[in-house]
């Protein structure tokens, strides 16, 4: 053994390289401050060896990003650890190369004869950045993609060569597949490759000067290893230990697949970049135009940074203070701004409300990709698309919720809320529906409260203003058609509380329920056949066996029980909206076409017709089917409701 | 010596190199112990999750591609595929013909309705009876082809040769052409009179002496 380490030496030198590498002077004894230009080493080996395992499982190209990283992080063994080590890898680098910069400046380190090691530090620094940015796109979720747009964005805004750096970024005018590959090469190839090369020359001109020692009488001089390397892998193993503690127990986050026709209002750059977000939002900075406030400033801000070392030469102490000085400055207003950033979105409901969709979105394409068919080869993307789940809300908001509600909100989570009084007196507040929640439209609650409850169930009509000046006419004598929850003939028949609550029509009530729920159809409801043939009975015939008996929905709605069809308003006989199937798919279709129909409302009705132009086939389609249950079953909870 | 580190710009840019600290101070075992431990757990920890990360293939339970399950209507438990071909247009005299099998197919993350999944052969031999070979070469795995010349199966690559009932030629192929279960039907039901023609599409292991499917 000896004699071939021998030989190795002999053909290599190996021994002197070691000793050269690991005996280095430590004067003053080996220190913690001294650790961060190690750890970022470190965090650096971590990302290679994690990167290069993701990128045996990644495929760039806009159809198979979001869909390569979901097979990563869920399928594959281990994939979210070493996903998750990676994001959070990358996380640490900024915030150690952040520490590492201020602990140079406050050492004086970065002074002669080190201003060149300090110029390639901050030229490892923007490698780092660009490896940050780059890497949060590469998921091509909604989260990386709308974040890297506005980054790409303010890039255009650069002076003269603006649109051209954006052009060869994203390798074309808009993201596509040439972004992804070109931001996987720069990612994965380029950037690494530069800062390989930096670093070396980092660690090469650190070697030549030394370290800058904080206080040489500290401690008896002592040499890299062991004392320092012990200070260094310990450091390194904490770390460590913080990023394997969050990929095990929160886990990097993919969001659901980008999408550009999908608003993501709560998209925000990673964490480290919220200062200059929350920065860039200032009024006084916003006038001031983007090329200035994103670029100039902060291109001003690194390079006070970079003359560091010049303004220290040649204003000596006073111009080491003012370094010191700035570097404070700057530390205290980015962790400033970082936290108004987390307190503002903190505090700000639109925003929780947008990260919960978020949260549900992601949480969706996840179990949709799951499912037995796989992804298909339009990506997940078409997933999320083609869901009643994910558009029946946000349809709901847009077409619904300015009368109707759902669970109390518009649909996905958000109070609706109106501006009452004038000029200094006006406040937002809560807006009353004006028609019905159709949260569990169609369910046996509803379909009872229709039966036995009407006036109150459909008592959220009373709000709206076409409603109140009926009613206000009727008082003064006028002869007006309109609906009235309080008084109409399915009130009066609804009212009658001592006959349809009495015990001894409980059973029938039931089975009237029960027939109603099943004419609905609804997925997944499960429904009693004999229970439906007595509802059946009762609705058609009026079989209540008791006095009751002879009373039924069809002597009103005759076409109760039968199959829905759309019947011109010149055939009609009836002056009763039709119940046929009501709450099923086909009448819900119809009645949100055409609820002034006389099949419907007729001349009663005050909700508007949403005809093609305003919602499409398509659009229809999922609306109603997100409000009849008819989706792949989910576990995914419900938008929450802000209160 | 410690006194020329002041704090000064000008401090001495000697203590570079090796030399300067002379030989290296020796400390407790322990601690050289303890220091390398920990550098090597450092790096061994990442190393290794990516490491069991690359053997993903090889560790996970849940089977990725290959692994067709269901969907295309015209394939029924037992695996059999309903070919678009039928009995009666497969040449009486033995001529084989190559048909392409469709079949739902899933590749990791994506899943596929009814592509091509492979080509086989079919023949009529003697007295009517239909056989099927997969057309992949049991040897490496290019593609085996109906020479005219010698009325035989041949693959170009490495000069396989099969006759038309899949017997190895010579000694290139380690075994026969893989043949595949053939089931005549009609509506779906076994009939040997029946024109509908379903196959058990397999792929096997190749340049191996035993036929195991993959």
């Amino acid at each position: 053994m000896k004699s071939l380490l021998n030989w190795l030496n002999d053909r290599t030198g190996y021994r002197e390289l070691m000793h050269e590498a690991l005996y280095e002077r430590v004067p003053g004894g080996a220190r913690w401050r001294y650790v961060w230009g190690s750890t970022l080493v470190f965090v650096f080996v971590v990302q290679m060896i994690t990167g290069l395992m993701l990128w045996t499982a990644y495929a760039p190209s806009t159809r198979t990003a979001w869909e390569s990283v979901f097979y990563i992080q869920h399928e594959m063994y281990l994939g979210n650890i070493v996903r998750g080590i990676h994001h959070f890898s990358a996380q640490a680098m900024v915030v150690l190369m952040a520490i590492h910069l201020v602990q140079v400046v406050i050492d004086g380190a970065y002074k002669a004869p080190r201003e060149i090691n300090f110029w390639l530090g901050i030229v490892l620094m923007q490698i780092v950045l660009g490896l940050s940015l780059t890497g949060y796109l590469l998921p091509w979720d909604q989260k990386g993609y709308y974040a890297t747009q506005v980054t790409t964005n303010i890039m255009s805004a650069t002076p003269a060569v603006g649109e051209q750096v954006q052009l060869l970024a994203q390798g074309g005018k808009e993201y596509g597949h040439l972004t992804l590959t070109r931001f996987f090469a720069m990612h994965a190839g380029i950037l690494p490759a530069m800062l390989i090369g930096f670093l070396a020359l980092h660690i090469y001109a650190f070697r030549r000067h030394g370290l800058t020692v904080h206080e040489p009488k500290h401690a008896p001089d002592t040499t890299f290893w062991p004392d320092q390397v012990l200070r260094d892998a310990v450091a390194c193993l904490a770390v460590l230990a913080v990023v394997l503690l969050l990929a095990i127990f929160k886990g990097a986050e993919l969001s659901a697949p980008a999408d550009p026709s999908v608003k993501f209002d709560a998209a925000r750059p990673e964490w480290y970049f919220l200062f200059l977000f929350r920065f860039l939002k200032f009024h006084a900075v916003e006038s001031l135009g983007l090329t200035m406030a994103a670029l100039v400033i902060p291109g001003i801000v690194m390079g006070i940074i970079t003359i560091m070392p010049l303004t220290a030469k040649f204003l000596g102490n006073a111009g080491h203070t003012f370094n010191k000085g700035f570097m404070w400055l700057l530390t205290l207003g980015i962790v400033a701004l970082t936290g108004l950033a987390f307190y503002e979105d903190a505090t700000n409901e639109a925003h929780q409300a947008a990260l919960a969709e978020a949260h549900r979105d992601a949480e969706r394409a996840r179990e949709l990709s799951s499912g037995p068919n796989r992804i298909p080869v339009e990506g997940a993307v078409s997933l999320l698309r083609q869901d009643p789940f994910t558009q029946g809300p946000r349809l709901f908001a847009q077409h619904c919720a300015s009368c109707h509600r759902y669970n109390g909100h518009d649909g996905r989570g958000m109070l609706v809320t109106e501006t009452v009084g004038k000029g200094a007196e006006a406040k937002v507040v809560t807006a009353a529906p004006t028609a019905l929640d159709l949260a569990g439209f169609g369910n046996r609650a509803w379909m009872k409260a229709v039966v036995v409850d009407y006036s109150n169930h459909f008592a959220p009509l009373k709000n709206a203003q076409w409603h109140k000046d009926a009613k206000a006419k009727a008082e003064a004598g006028e002869a007006v058609t309109f609906l009235d929850p309080d008084s109409s003939e399915m009130a009066d028949w609804s009212g009658n509380a001592d006959a349809l609550k009495a015990p001894e029509n409980e059973s029938a009530v039931n089975a009237l329920v029960e027939f109603l729920v099943a004419e609905a159809g609804h997925s997944g409801v499960e429904t009693d056949a004999a229970l439906i043939e007595k509802g059946r009975a009762i609705a058609v015939d009026g079989t209540w066996g008791n006095a009751l008996d002879g009373t039924s929905c069809a002597s009103c709605h005759d076409t109760i029980g039968q199959d829905f069809t759309v019947v011109a308003d010149a055939d009609v006989q009836s002056t009763y909206p039709t119940l046929a199937k009501y709450g099923s798919q086909a009448w819900l279709k119809d009645f949100i076409r055409h609820p002034d129909a006389k099949r419907h409302y007729g001349e009663k009705n005050q909700m508007p017709a949403y005809s093609e132009k305003q919602l499409s086939e398509t659009e229809l389609n999922l609306l109603v089917r997100w409000l009849t249950g008819d989706y792949a079953p989910t576990t995914v909870p419900d938008y929450p409701t802000q209160m | 010596m410690a006194d020329q580190h002041g704090s000064s710009a000008t401090e001495s840019t000697e203590s570079s190199g090796s030399g300067s600290a002379g030989v290296p101070v020796s400390r407790g075992l322990f601690l050289q112990l303890l220091t390398a431990t920990i550098s090597f757990v450092i790096v061994a920890v990442p190393a290794a999750l990516g490491g069991l990360f690359f053997l993903d293939p090889l560790l996970r339970k849940k089977s990725g591609a290959s692994g067709s399950s269901g969907g295309a209507a015209k394939k029924d438990d037992e695996g059999f595929i309903r070919l678009d071909v039928t009995a009666d247009v497969i040449p009486a005299d033995g001529l084989p013909v190559a048909v392409t099998v469709r079949d739902d197919s899933e590749d990791a993350w994506n899943k596929f309705t009814d592509v091509p999944v492979g080509s086989i052969w079919l023949r009529k031999g003697a007295e009517g009876v239909i056989s099927a070979f997969n057309s992949v070469c049991p040897h490496l795995g290019c593609s085996v082809n109906y020479r005219r010349s010698e009325n035989d199966f041949y693959c170009p690559c490495h000069t396989s040769a099969f006759s038309l009932d899949g017997t190895k030629m010579n000694e290139v192929p380690p075994r026969d052409m893989d043949s595949l279960e053939v089931s005549l039907r009609t509506e779906g039901k076994a009939d040997p009179a029946g024109l509908e023609i379903w196959v058990k599409f397999q792929n096997f292991q190749r340049g191996k002496a035993e036929k195991k499917p993959l």
